[in-house]
Parts: structure tokens; sequence; C-alpha cells
């Protein structure tokens, strides 16, 4: 097969464009909880002054080469799944890389950088780090089962696995989306997604507010960035995956902006209104209510 | 040819000889007895040769010059020429085995001896049932003296309890020879044939008085405690006499009357014998005597043989071969036992530990148990193999079931034994073993290997014992005393060469298999390179277990398949058990197996339909009214092999517990035998119906559900190998499941599981194994950071479980990918979501095996390990490069394998273009997915180098938590009961149910053993009740039949 090189300005142009909305998009969500918590919340440039402030802190520390390499294989993963996924529907250039594979490769993907960054962590000896990756790959696995069945539906209901190809089955009006055509496997992929995102009723992984556990707990300075990095990105490549599959794509950059930023108040909006879930609460929440739900989907199609 | 009358003129003239003899001449005596013997099995050996190899006619010997029924005559044809070179083979072997006893009792107990000797062969010989009635009592007589001639205290009253007994039989039998005297008119069998005494005619009370003594002579359940006392307590030597020889010649006495009452009297023998099998096997599992289980397993062996006679009629030619395989089986392992429990001081069955020095008893001791469990190559395993397809033609499904029940009760408590004899410790005071004790011994096993060897000739089919690749297998035990890794070269070089000597007759199919099995194979054993010494016992087991997977795969007869797959199961017993603490698991896991075997083999019999030499392919054409049945059957005995839900139990522990090499070649090669298995069934058979259900859609089901739950039992594993070992069966389950999809993809799928799992599971064993040998644990939570002393073992694990969880760029996203893409070709959707559930459960497992090993907190005692050693380490970076080469370029290994399926399933192939592969749905490109994320990875990677260089290195335990410092590694390492929140999630899922069940039938089968053992008094006036209540009671049954 030919190599178009042009792709890769465009592959870095769409990193681009997807990293600084994300640094945005995610402040303001941020500053909107804030908000109906009845606090100020951050500036919307917050998260800008975080990153440059991480990249160039001098006290670096490491504990092994796994450790090292764990915030690369997080990045790796959120940038790689960015550029797998086409980004804007019948745009040869914004389709990035996604010659080399279709849903599937998207749906395993997923789990590179998670897997890497959850070695890193270990590396690292921190208990915490451990306890968060358990409670994370406990609670993940439990999240990916609606979503995985709602996956597969979309690709039995368009009888095909090619993005562009479900995008482009899902036009000519909103009410083709698979929203509309198979509501049942969208919300239980939309239960997963609240699952996915590590939000309020969903983030004892990273427990935020009080002590610092997950993956992240032994990461510092520019391992922290390349991970703030990530989740500014890794977050918008699974939207546009959910896009792609539920909600009709996006034909342009405008368009897929608000889509993003609306898919990923559903969380946000979730997360304000909840208190959170233990563990094994998430894990039956998943079981119980997304996976008959999505099995309801699928026995529609 | 010396007549046959100078048998018995031999063994009486030596017996009076002996009477001759001053009391002091022992010595003498002895060497006049063991001449005797040998002069007899000489001629009868002769005998059997004029008969069998040049095909003469009986001979007829008139005794008194007369033509019978003037006079009584005797008789040599065929069998009797075999019986009596049993008998008299197995008298000459006893007396120089209990020489001692016999030099410390003197002329009298030799002269005993031989009279018990001809009494048995005039019961062979005689055709007159009179003279069967006084060599009867010559018996009698003189296995009570003999008994009574032994040390053991209890002999005494074992010894009066038999002649009680005996007396009430001679009275029985004496009545019943009046009475069939006054019916026909004769003494002579040949003359006595007559339909009044078939069952139900007026003679039925007459022939069942003659029937019913000799019947009771054979020991059968109830009325058989005086024997099983007789076994505990007589000289060894002298019970190896009563079980080999005495059994033999009452068997055939059986067999000869059997010509008066006519074949209606066939079932009140098999009836008779099958209860005997059937519940002597059961009584034998809670007995810790040796003698005493021995007897049981004679009473029950007998059983089994008296089954057979009762079907001589269906059976028809084959009936010799049949009966005669078991026979020649029970008498050779049965006699061998006795010698060796000679040979053993203590009592108990765990004493026989003792016998482990001596490698050559060792082998005599599987040798013996692998006859009595009719395992190939010994004669029972033909018999058996034929007399199921008899049985099985015929439609006497019943009785196939009770054989078989009865078979793996004896199986059980037999490898049972074997594992205390291998496992156990061994006494403080070991004594040196009687050279004469383990010649007689030897001779026994070599004449088992010799009586394979004939029925293998006498079979119709290719001899076993002339197959290149089990002689290769087998002649390790000729060099077994070679150094081990000179034994290792010709093992690889032997592996390597049978394969170039046979890729060329491979299918695309056999071809993965092959590869896998003999190349791969070979790869393993570069791993066994690390050990040193002689290591006994390992290659022959080893080749044993490869020798029948390469036979498996170009089986094309249903019994070269069954053969082969008997082979494997029995060398990966050995390899399993040669674990440190396999002892239990080894069992579990040939008890599985056996079960599964009798499964095929009742499969594939009721396939056949007595059509012999039925091959594979011809599955393809069984009756439909059959065909749901034979694949049941067949599917379950395969299913077993690769540990579907339900059936699994034996797989963690066999796996988990065998040795550091063996573990890969058992998950990595081993378990492929049964998927291949699937892969005939499924691809001959296609997928019959049973009431309107499809066959392979439960299949799914099972396979989704085997993948759920071992999937998930992974996750909660401490014990490093054994999570290894739970994730094969959750692979099984995956690969189950897509063949059962039928559909091009789905086996595609498959087959490509077939290479992936053999070369990730043997890398993760590999390392694992080698890892936990340099901690001396295997649980996880004891080690935690090794990754800076043992990084490449950490590497190789990464690769590992990046290519098991099917995570991009790695081979294991193709299996995935094709997954998908089966599936969407596929109408059934609810077994689907169980996959689906079990996929992101690897995970779990995966990571914690890889970070409770590497990551987190190096342990003091740890600090000083290194990479495990150099041999080991090869095989696991052939693997990782195999694993990256078949990421990278999978058409490699399936672009043809693809083309080939395209035969079976045209639809929905794959296309091969270039650097990209597309289905029906979607398409992927390997080596762009490599690239790209190689490419992202780099210059992350770069950025990261940039900014961060100056990176100063810290040890693991320089962190700080909660404002403090950690107080020690192993308090700060979060391993332990890694998954707990899922656990509490889902906890009901994890009940061991299987287990449970299978406990409980065991348990409930030693419950009912150990209650009926209190049938057997000891209390002679309780045995005649028995003896009575079973002569009425069986005739009162037959009253009620008729």
């Amino acid at each position: 097969m030919e190599f178009d090189w042009i792709k890769i300005p465009y592959a870095l142009l769409t990193l681009f464009i997807v990293l600084n909305y994300g640094l945005l998009m995610t402040a303001i969500i941020q500053k909107m909880g804030a908000r109906a918590g009845r606090r100020y919340g951050i500036r919307f440039y917050q998260n800008y002054i975080d990153l440059i402030k991480n990249y160039s802190m001098r006290s670096k520390i490491t504990h092994g080469y796994m450790f090292y390499l764990g915030p690369v294989f997080r990045l790796t993963g959120g940038i790689g799944l960015l550029l797998f996924v086409p980004t804007i529907y019948g745009s040869e250039m914004w389709s990035n890389f996604s010659f080399s594979g279709d849903l599937i490769l998207a749906l395993y993907f997923v789990f590179f950088g998670t897997l890497g960054m959850a070695l890193g962590a270990g590396e690292s000896g921190h208990p915490f780090a451990a306890l968060g990756v358990s409670r994370g790959l406990s609670q993940v696995t439990a999240a990916e089962l609606p979503f995985a069945i709602a996956v597969f539906t979309v690709a039995l209901q368009y009888q095909t696995l090619n993005f562009n190809e479900i995008v482009a089955a899902q036009q000519g009006g909103f009410l083709n989306w698979t929203l509309f055509t198979n509501p049942f496997a969208v919300a239980a992929a939309m239960i997963a997604f609240l699952g996915m995102m590590m939000r309020s009723p969903f983030d004892v992984v990273v427990a935020p507010q009080e002590i610092p556990i997950g993956p992240p707990t032994e990461y510092h300075s520019a391992y922290l960035a390349l991970m703030q990095t990530n989740r500014n990105i890794f977050p918008i490549a699974k939207i546009v995956v959910y896009m792609n599959l539920f909600f009709g794509g996006a034909g342009s950059w405008p368009e897929f902006m608000i889509k993003a930023f609306l898919l990923y108040l559903v969380s946000a909006l979730v997360g304000v209104v909840f208190p959170r879930f233990r563990v094994e609460q998430s894990i039956r929440f998943f079981l119980i209510w997304g996976v008959p739900v999505a099995i309801i989907g699928l026995l529609w199609v | 040819m010396v007549s046959p009358i100078y048998l018995i003129v031999i063994t009486l003239g030596a017996a009076f000889l002996l009477g001759l003899l001053s009391e002091r001449r022992t010595e003498l005596a002895h060497f006049i007895t063991v001449l005797a013997l040998a002069a007899g099995g000489l001629v009868s050996f002769g005998w059997l040769w004029i008969m069998a190899a040049e095909g003469a006619s009986a001979v007829e010997i008139y005794t008194a010059g007369t033509k019978p029924p003037f006079a009584i005559n005797l008789r040599v044809g065929l069998p009797e020429a075999a019986l009596l070179l049993l008998i008299y083979l197995t008298g000459l072997m006893s007396a120089i085995h209990m020489k001692d006893m016999l030099l410390r009792k003197g002329r009298r107990a030799m002269a005993v001896l031989l009279i018990a000797i001809m009494a048995l062969a005039g019961i062979i010989m005689t055709r007159d049932i009179f003279n069967i009635f006084v060599f009867f009592e010559l018996v009698a007589i003189s296995t009570g003296g003999m008994v009574l001639l032994s040390d053991d205290p209890r002999a005494l009253s074992a010894g009066i309890k038999y002649l009680i007994i005996a007396q009430v039989i001679s009275i029985l039998l004496l009545v019943g020879i009046i009475f069939t005297y006054q019916a026909t008119g004769s003494l002579n069998i040949d003359f006595m044939k007559t339909p009044e005494l078939a069952l139900g005619g007026g003679g039925t009370l007459a022939f069942f008085l003659l029937l019913v003594p000799l019947l009771v002579e054979l020991k059968p359940f109830p009325a058989n405690g005086w024997a099983l006392d007789i076994y505990q307590s007589a000289h060894p030597a002298f019970s190896a006499i009563l079980s080999a020889a005495t059994g033999s010649a009452a068997l055939f006495a059986v067999d000869k009357i059997m010509d008066i009452g006519g074949a209606s009297w066939g079932p009140v023998l098999t009836g008779v014998g099958l209860l005997s099998f059937v519940v002597s096997n059961i009584l034998a599992l809670v007995q810790k005597n040796d003698r005493r289980l021995l007897g049981y397993s004679s009473v029950a062996q007998t059983g089994l043989i008296l089954a057979v006679v009762g079907q001589r009629e269906l059976l028809g030619e084959s009936y010799l071969f049949i009966a005669g395989g078991l026979l020649i089986g029970h008498a050779v392992a049965k006699a061998g036992l006795f010698y060796l429990s000679d040979l053993v001081k203590g009592r108990m069955l765990t004493n026989w530990a003792d016998l482990r020095r001596n490698p050559l008893l060792v082998f005599a001791f599987a040798t013996f148990i692998a006859m009595l469990s009719g395992l190939p190559p010994f004669p029972g395993f033909y018999a058996k193999w034929e007399l199921v397809h008899a049985l099985m033609a015929s439609g006497k499904t019943g009785l196939v079931v009770l054989i078989l029940f009865g078979a793996i009760l004896e199986a059980g408590y037999l490898f049972r034994w074997f594992g205390y004899l291998m496992k156990r410790p061994q006494s403080n005071t070991p004594g040196t073993l009687p050279l004469r004790g383990v010649l007689v011994t030897m001779a026994a096993a070599l004449a088992g290997w010799l009586a394979a060897y004939i029925w293998g000739e006498l079979s119709g089919y290719d001899n076993l014992l002339s197959q290149t690749a089990l002689l290769f297998a087998l002649g390790f035990l000729l060099i077994d005393w070679f150094p081990a890794k000179l034994k290792n070269t010709i093992a690889i070089a032997g592996m390597l060469a049978f394969f170039w000597q046979s890729y060329t007759g491979y299918d695309p199919i056999q071809m993965i298999f092959g590869i896998i099995i003999l190349v791969g194979g070979a790869v393993i054993l570069l791993a066994s390179y690390h050990e040193r010494g002689q290591r006994i016992g390992f290659y022959p087991s080893a080749l044993l277990m490869f020798a029948g997977l390469a036979m498996l795969i170009v089986a094309e007869q249903s019994f070269q398949f069954f053969a082969a797959w008997e082979v494997l199961t029995l060398g990966s017993y050995f390899l399993i058990l040669r674990g440190k603490n396999a002892e239990p698991h080894a069992l579990s896991y040939i008890l599985f197996s056996l079960a599964g075997a009798f499964a095929i083999i009742a499969g594939f019999a009721l396939a056949a339909q007595g059509q012999a030499g039925f091959k594979i392919t011809a599955l393809a054409d069984v009756a439909a009214d059959l065909a749901p049945w034979v694949f049941i059957l067949l599917a379950i005995g395969f299913m077993t092999k690769t540990a579907v839900i339900g059936l699994h139990i034996w797989l963690p522990g066999a796996h988990a517990e065998a040795e550091t090499d063996v573990s890969p070649m058992v998950s990595g090669i081993l378990l492929k035998a049964g998927l291949f298995g699937i892969i005939v069934l499924l691809s001959n058979m296609g997928s019959p119906e049973l009431y309107g259900v499809k066959l392979t859609y439960v299949m799914l089901w099972i396979g989704a559900l085997t993948a759920l739950m071992g999937n998930l039992m992974a996750a909660f594993q401490e014990d490093a190998k054994r999570l290894l070992a739970y994730s094969s069966i959750g692979q099984m389950g995956y690969a189950i499941f897509g063949l059962a999809l039928m559909n091009h993809l789905g086996w595609l799928m498959a087959l490509m599981f077939v290479i992936n799992h053999y070369i990730y599971k043997s890398m993760l064993f590999l390392s694992v194994g080698g890892v936990a040998k340099r901690t001396g644990t295997k649980l996880m939570y004891k080690m935690g950071g090794l990754i800076t002393l043992m990084p490449l073992s950490f590497f190789v694990v990464l690769i590992g479980i990046i290519a098991v969880s099917g995570v991009p760029p790695l081979s294991g996203f193709g299996g995935r990918w094709m997954f998908y893409n089966a599936i969407l070709d596929s109408e059934n959707r609810l077994p689907m979501i169980i996959i689906f559930i079990s996929g992101p459960i690897a995970f779990l497992y995966l990571f914690r095996l890889i970070h409770a090993i590497f990551l987190g907190q190096l342990k003091d005692e740890h600090r000083k390990l290194k990479e495990p050693s150099f041999w080991i380490m090869v095989p696991q970076v052939i693997y990782v490069v195999l694993l990256l080469a078949f990421a990278v370029l999978p058409g490699m290994a399936l672009q043809k394998v693809d083309t080939f399926l395209n035969g079976m399933f045209p639809e929905g192939g794959l296309n091969w273009d270039g650097l990209l592969i597309t289905s029906d749905y979607g398409y992927w490109s390997p080596v762009w997915i490599m690239v790209v994320t190689g490419g992202i990875f780099a210059a992350v990677f770069m950025l990261l180098l940039a900014i961060n260089r100056k990176a100063q290195k810290v040890k693991q335990f320089n962190i700080v938590y909660s404002a403090e410092r950690p107080y020690r590694p192993e308090t700060t390492h979060f391993a332990w009961n890694f998954f707990a929140p899922y656990r509490k999630a889902i906890w009901f899922l994890l009940l061991p149910i299987a287990t449970r069940f299978w406990g409980g039938i065991t348990e409930a089968l030693h419950a009912t053993a150990g209650f009926m053992r209190r049938f057997y008094t000891g209390d002679a006036q309780h045995y005649v009740f028995h003896l009575l209540g079973f002569v009425v009671g069986l005739y009162l049954i037959l009253l009620g039949v008729q």
C-alpha cells in the first residue's frame, strides 16, 4: 500500500486541535461542575498552566525502565486511539491512520495505554498505585461489558466493522443515528461511558478529592505532564469512537466540537449529581443495569 | 511333541519323588520342583507353538485307551495350551520367588505346590465333569495346605475358612454332577449337551447346581469373603498362583461346561461377573492393605472375564482374543503385583514407596497397572476395544456402561497406588531388595510386554509395538541410565527427524499441529538442558506423550486414533506425576482422561456398528439416529482433554504442579490434542441435531462458559502457575467456541489460537516456572519487584501478556479481530455475550501476574536472585521472536490454512492483499498497526527523554505515603487478594461447584465401600451363609426372570 506522507502533518494537526480543545473543554466543564457546587472554579486556562508547570519541573526521579515508560505507553495509547479512528467523516485526511484497522482495533487499543501505565505505576512500588490499578481494572472490565456488546450490536446492525461505513449508514438526518435506530444499545454504551470517564460516581479509582491514589501516585514532573496531556486527548478519542458509532459521526470540526462537548457534559452532569460508588457497587451496577440493556439492544437488531 | 499327559505325569511324579528325598535335602527338592514346573512349561509352550504357529489342530488323549464317553479324555487345543503355559509359568515363577519359604517348610510344601499346579492343569485339560470335580478337590486341598503353611498368623483362620467353604462347594458340585448325569446320561462334556439343560428347560436346576459351584470358585461377590482373607494372609507368591492360575483354570472350567448348558446361561454369567466387577472395584477403593486390595482387584478382573464368557456367542470369533487378552493381562499383572508385594516390607499401600529405590521395579509396577487398566500397548487394551465394539454393535449399551464404570474405579485405585509409590515418603530403614524377587517380577513384566506384542500381531490392526514413534519413546527406557543432557539431545534430534520425515504427508491443519507437537516440543525440550543428572523416567514419559500426539494427528482409523489418545494420556500422566506436589493432581488428571477416553471408545464403537477398521472419515456416514449420540460421546471425550467447564477440575493442579519444563508441554501442546479431536469430529460430522437442538450450539455455550469461568478463576489465584492453568482453560474455551461457530473465520480463529496459545502459554509457563525455581515459591504475593533482577523474564512475560490479552500490536489482537468477524457471521447471539464478559476479565489476571511477580516491592530475601538458568531462557527468547514475527506476518502460518478451509467453508474467507487483510466486514493491517504504534511510541519516548533525561534513579522502596515511610517491603507489596472488590461483587460465580460435585461423587463411592466392607466380618459362619445366600438368591432371581 502506498503511504501518503501528507497524512503525518494532518495527524499532528488533528492532535494539536484535539489537545487544545481538550484542555479548554475540560477546564470549562470543571468550572461548570464547580459552579454547580457553588464554587468559583478554576480559570479556563488553568490546564495550560498546570501542563507547562509540570513539563518544566526540575526535580525528577525514576524507579526503573517500566516506570519511565509507563506514561509513554499511556500517551501512545491516547494518541494512537485518536489516530486509528477517523475523526471527521468523509475526509480522507482527517481519517488519519484508520487504514491500519477497523473498529476492533479501536476497541482493543483502548487497553494499550491503560496496561502500560498500570505497569509503570506498578514499578513505582507504591501500594496506592497498585490499589488504584486493582480498583480501576475491576471497574473498567465491568464497564467495558455493556460497551463491547453495544459495539457488537452496532457492527451487527450495519453489517460492518468499518467506521466509515458505520457513519455513512447514519447519514441523512439525526433520526438515522444509532441513538434512534437502536436506543438500547446506545443507552448501554452510555452507561459504560460513565464508567470509563472516571468521574463520580465511578471515581473511587483515582479518588481525586482526598489522598492521591491510582497510577499517578508516584508520577511527577514530565511523567505527570505526559499523563495530563493524555487526560485531555484520550477521553476525546473515546468520544470520537462514540460519536462515530452512535451519534452519526462528525462531518466537520465545529460539529465535532459540539458533539464532543455534549457527550463529555453527560458524564460531568451525572458526576455532579450522584455520589460515589464503591468498586464492587459499580461492578454490580454495570452488570445489573448495563448488561441487560445491552442484551436487549443486541436482540433488538 | 511330548504328549500332554506327561504334564500330569511329570508334575505328579516330581511330587512323589519329593517324598522319597530326605527331609534335609531341601535345596535338591526345590530344584526338582522348579525343574518339574519348567518342564511342564516347556511342554505347554511346545504345544502352544505347534497350535499357534503351525496351525496344528487340538489333540485328544484317551486315558484308558478307549474313546469317550467310555473313558476320560483330555484335550489340548490352542486355548488349553495357552492356559497350561500360563499355569506352569506362574507356578514356576512362584516356586522360584518363594524359595526361602519353601526351603523352610521343606519338601512337603513343595509337593503340595506341585499337586496344586498339576490339578490346575488337569482342570484345563479334562473333558470329564467328574474329573473336573476331582481336580477341584485336589486344588482345594493343596490350596488349603499352602495357605496354612503361610507365616502370617491370620493364615490359619483363612485356611480353615477356605476348607469349610470348599466343602460346601464340593457338595454342591457333586449334587450338580449327579443331577446332570441323571439328565444326560453322561459325564463327558462333549456328550452332555442337551436342550433340557438350557435355562428354563427341565434340567435348569441340575445345570444350575453344576454351574454355581464353579462360579463360586471364581469368588464372585458376595460369596467371596473367604477368598479375600486368603489373598490377604497367604504367601504372596501363592496368592499369585491363586489369582493367575487358579482363577484362569476355574474360568476355563466354566467356559467348558457352558458347552453343556448352552448360550441361554450366558446372561447369568454376565450378570454375576459384572456384579463382582463393579462391586469389588468399589470395595477396593477403601482398601489400605496391599494384598487385600489385590484380592479385590482379582475378584473384579475375574468377574469381568466371566462376563465376557457369558457373551461368548455374541463375540463369536473374537471371543478367544478378547477373553484371552483380558485373562492374560489380569494373570500376568496380578502375579507380578503379588510378587512385588513380597518385596515390600509394610502392608500399607503407602509402604510401596520403598520400591521407588529401584527404577526397574517402578517400570514393572507401571507395566502391571497399565495392563490391568487396559491401556496400550497391552492385551487388555485390544480386548477392551473389541469388547466394547462388539457390545455396542449389538446394542448392549448398559453392559458397556457398567464395564467402563468398573474400569474407571479400578484405574482410580491403581493409579492412586502408583501415586503413593512415586510420591510418598520412603521408610527410614530400607532393607535390600532380594535379587531373586526382582528378577521374577521383571520376568513377569517382560512377559506382559511379550503378550502385548503378540496381541498386537493378532489384533488385525497395526501392531502398536511396531510403530516407529512409540518404539522411539520406549527406546528411552533402555537408555535411561544415560545422562539427561545426552538423552535430551537424542530426543530433540529424534523429534525433528520424525517431523522432517513425515511433514510432507500433512495437510495444512495437520501441519499446524505437527509443527507445534514435534518442532514445538523440541523447542520446549531445550529448556530441559538445565537439568543435571540422569532424570530417570522423564524421557520415556515425555516421548511417549509426543509419540501419542504425533500418531494422533495422522491417525486414519478410529483404532489408531484411540490408541494414540491413550498413549499420550499415559505418557502425560507419568510426566505430570513427576512434579513435587503433583500426586493428587496427576491422579485426577488420569481419571478424567480415562473417563473421557471411555466416552471416546464408546462413541467410536457406536459409530462403527461392528465394522472392523472403521475409518475416521466414515464418521460422516453414521446413521442419522446414531449420529447425535456418537457426536456427544466423542465431544465429551475430547472436551475432557481441553478441560471444559465442569470437567476442568483436574487441569489447574496438573498444570501448576508439574515440573518447570513439563508445564509448557502439557499446557502448550497436550491441550491441543483435545482441540484436534474436536476439529476431526466437527469436520467429519458437522453439526448433528438432537431433539431439534444443534449440538454445536450446545458446544458454543460450553465454550463460552468455559472461557468465562476459566478467566474468572484465573483472576483469583495466588499461585502463578495455577493462574496460567486457569487461563488455559479459558483460552481453550475460546477455541472451542470458535470451532463451534462452524464458519470459516471461527475455525481460522481457533487455529490461530492453537498457534498463539502454544507460543505464549509455553513462554509464560517457562518464564514463571523459571522465576519460581529461583524464588522457591509459586505464590505471587511472596514475590515482587523482580523486574530489576530479572529484566529478561519480565520482558518475556510482558510480551506474553500483551499477546494473550489481545492488545494490539501483538498477535493476540489478530485472534480477537478474527473472533469478531467470525461472530458477525453467526446467528447465535446469546453465547456471544458470555464471551464478551470473559474477554476483559483476562486483563485482570494478566496484570496481576506481571504486577505481583515483577513489579511492586522487592523482598529482602530475593535481593540476590539472578535470571533463571540459561537454558530455561533460550526457548523463551525464541518464543518472543516467533510471537513478534507472527504478529507482523500472520499470513505466514494462516494463509494456507485459510485457503484450505475454503474446502469446508467456502464462504467468509479472508483476502490477503499485501499488507492488508480484509474480511467481509472489516480490515486489519498488522504491519501498519505495528508501524503506527511504534512511531507514536518512539516520538513520545523521545519527547520524554528530551525533557527528562536527568532523572535520578531510586529504588522501589524509596516512596512516601500518608506522610510516613513504609514499614517493610512485605507490608508494602500490594498483591494478595488483588481483586478483592471484584470478588465481593461476583463471589457467587466463584463457588467451587464442579469441585464439590466430583468430590461428592468420590465421597459417596468411598462411603458406599466403607459401608459395604462391613459385610465381610471374617466369620466363617457368615461366609457360609453368604455362599448359600448367593446360591439361593441367584436361583430365585433366575426363577423370577423366567
